[in-house]
């Protein structure tokens, strides 16, 4: 569901998907240098964060959040 | 710790719109900050349009068709002088955003031109659409990285990832804003001389379309200081797929537009029902969208869409659809050429400007990216002249400040209370179902209205954020529920059906009261819809039949807006509960004569 991975091992710590998601789902994980992924339910899959260089990101189909009567 | 800011003119959000305010202000030699909830050039719609339209006699184009096919479409509800303003201007703007290093499509050296798609559609009256009522051109990926880099260029001042919570209106003028930096949790003042909001229009966060950052508050903060709403009752739907409804996203279908756009490819797509049979493109807004919603009404959803050699696919169920907000038509009211608003100071441009442009239903490809182009440019050199005319303002009143301040950080100061995530699936599964603002009626409105405003009253003011994420969910939700009830309160107001706005208990257009704008404004505390009259000159011609002013045919139709329900009851009491001014007084709303006379 959402963006569901942000590799360590491939991510150089550039810190483009932080400033590139609209919706401040990323977060630089300041100890450790590496964007992580810290409010996914808030991600609405615009594809922006897949601009990485490192093509550390993997975006997952479908949609994060329960919903009771629905869109769709 | 209250940090201070200080500009000639601050411009609120950084998509198209935006770009254009705060580039032609700069021109002007004076000091101007972008500020964006996001990374300029990531953020807002923007990013993911694929085209802009442009008008140019000089390519052949015949002012009078474009204007027409918008009036058919729009169904009466465009305003005509803006039409031209914008079409006139476009031309200037496609030079302005070459010249600032945006590539687009080319071939043999010269600009590819598309034709307006609608051309090609297979409506049961083509022929009352001219072959050419408007062309677009394709700028190529990569666009507004171009126009960031040229805004830095020239000297304006970007503040990425800072959200703006209110504007600050002292002494009856906006002189600045207050908000917070995506990461931080402390207020920060900015105080300017005139302020642009071009935060985009608002929707309510909708599955399958990024657009969920866009959630009205620039249309709240101008509200919230005074200005004149318009036109709140009309969407843009956009269908999506209910097994995976936020899968493909939207940029896939965009980066899919540039060959889905080739002169002649674009064909009408076939609609099917659950029972086989093909759905009627009778009904207007973007491929007989209300018909495909009437389907699942009927309970003859989901329906499948034919897409030739590319398959079937699903498109809509029982529920609700993916939908955007009122693409260049609803917002905040401009009082002149320069998009100035009722408010001193305060200036609108974009989505977020109630011009009327398109009127009651989108109409062409590339009109919501041209006037946000026009806009942007006119409300910036209007912002600028505007603080041109100020010399070295005075201080900041403390205590605005200080209550600003305390609005802006509430959420956190709070140790129990609801989730932004809670209050907005609450507003969600109030408006998303497809009955409420799509199939509408007055019934069902008011019982959407009922929940929103307990949502205002009793759960907005306890939301609490628990850190800097929430606290840009909790204002956005705050704005959200301000939203829904703008809509639901023009759409009450509204006793008639026209372009997207339907209603199920008013099945038809009425000419004799409904040549006319919703207009909302805050009254004592209270939101207050009334009617702007739209000049007669721009009416239909009265000699034609209803048919021939409106080819679209609607479900259920009753030709000159007939009352589904009990006749009488329901249109007084639909008119009274939204505020709407009596056909008989609506020559003159609150303010009107004030805006006519600043014109």
């Amino acid at each position: 569901m959402a963006i569901e991975v942000i590799d360590p091992a491939l991510c150089n710590g550039c810190g483009i998907c932080v400033r590139n998601c609209p919706m401040d789902v990323i977060r630089m994980n300041r100890e450790h240098r590496k964007a992580e992924i810290r409010y996914q339910a808030d991600c609405m899959l615009c594809g922006q964060c897949l601009e990485c260089p490192e093509k550390a990101i993997y975006l997952k189909p479908g949609w994060p959040k329960p919903y009771l009567l629905g869109w769709g | 710790m209250t940090v201070l800011i200080k500009c000639d003119v601050l411009v609120i959000g950084g998509g198209m719109a935006g770009w254009f305010a705060a580039a032609k202000a700069r021109e002007q030699g004076l000091d101007i900050l972008l500020v964006d909830k996001g990374y300029v050039s990531k953020s807002g719609e923007t990013p993911y349009a694929g085209d802009t339209a442009v008008f140019d006699p000089e390519w052949g184009h015949d002012l009078a068709r474009w204007m027409e096919q918008v009036s058919v479409v729009g169904e009466y509800m465009n305003n005509r002088h803006w039409n031209e303003l914008v079409f006139r201007d476009s031309r200037e703007r496609f030079a302005d955003l070459r010249s600032y290093g945006v590539q687009f499509l080319e071939k043999d050296g010269r600009v590819v031109r598309l034709p307006h798609p609608h051309a090609n559609i297979e409506l049961p009256d083509t022929h009352k659409f001219p072959p050419t009522a408007s062309e677009v051109v394709h700028w190529l990926p990569g666009f507004p990285e171009k126009v960031r880099r040229h805004l830095i260029k020239i000297g304006v001042k970007l503040k990425d990832r800072f959200m703006v919570t209110e504007l600050l209106k002292q002494e009856g003028r906006v002189v600045g804003a207050i908000g917070f930096s995506i990461e931080g949790n402390h207020a920060e003042v900015i105080k300017a001389k005139a302020v642009v909001v071009s935060a985009g229009g608002g929707g309510f966060r909708p599955v399958g379309y990024p657009t969920h950052e866009l959630t009205a508050d620039g249309h709240a903060m101008a509200y919230r200081v005074g200005a004149v709403m318009t036109s709140k009752e009309f969407v843009s739907p956009h269908a999506t797929n209910p097994d995976d409804p936020a899968w493909p996203p939207m940029y896939l279908f965009f980066s899919a537009g540039h060959s889905a756009a080739e002169p002649g490819a674009f064909q009408a797509p076939h609609l099917f029902n659950a029972e086989g049979h093909e759905v009627p493109a009778r009904g207007v807004a973007w491929h007989g969208w209300i018909d495909a919603e009437y389907e699942a009404h009927e309970g003859r959803a989901p329906l499948m869409v034919d897409l030739g050699r590319r398959g079937v696919l699903k498109v809509s169920g029982p529920g609700g659809h993916g939908s955007m907000f009122g693409h260049a038509t609803g917002g905040i009211v401009p009082v002149n050429d320069d998009c100035a608003t009722d408010v001193p100071g305060l200036y609108a441009a974009g989505d977020s400007c109630g011009t009327c442009f398109i009127g009651a239903n989108y109409s062409g490809f590339g009109f919501a990216t041209a006037h946000a182009a026009a806009t942007g440019a006119r409300a910036g050199l209007g912002a600028a002249a505007d603080a041109k005319t100020l010399g070295a303002a005075g201080g900041l009143d403390e205590r605005v400040v200080a209550a600003a301040t305390a609005r802006l950080l509430e959420p956190l100061e709070r140790k129990g209370g609801f989730t932004p995530n809670w209050a907005t699936q609450v507003l969600q599964n109030t408006l998303a179902p497809y009955f409420v603002l799509y199939i509408k009626h007055g019934d069902r409105l008011q019982t959407a209205l009922s929940t929103v405003e307990f949502l205002r009253d009793h759960i907005a003011p306890k939301l609490y954020a628990r850190n800097d994420h929430e606290l840009r969910l909790a204002h956005e939700t705050k704005n959200m529920i301000l939203n829904a009830e703008m809509k639901l309160r023009s759409s009450l107001a509204r006793t008639e059906s026209r372009g997207t706005h339907y209603r199920e208990d008013f099945p038809g257009r009425n000419d004799a009261e409904w040549l006319a704008w919703v207009r909302l404004k805050e009254d004592d505390g209270r939101m207050v819809a009334f009617k702007k009259p739209i000049p007669a000159e721009w009416h239909p011609d009265a000699a034609k039949t209803y048919e021939e002013r409106y080819p679209m045919r609607l479900p259920n139709e009753v030709a000159g807006g007939g009352c589904a329900a009990p006749p009488g009851a329901s249109l007084e009491g639909a008119a009274a509960e939204s505020g709407a001014a009596p056909s008989s007084s609506s020559s003159a709303g609150p303010g009107a004569a004030d805006r006519e006379g600043r014109r």
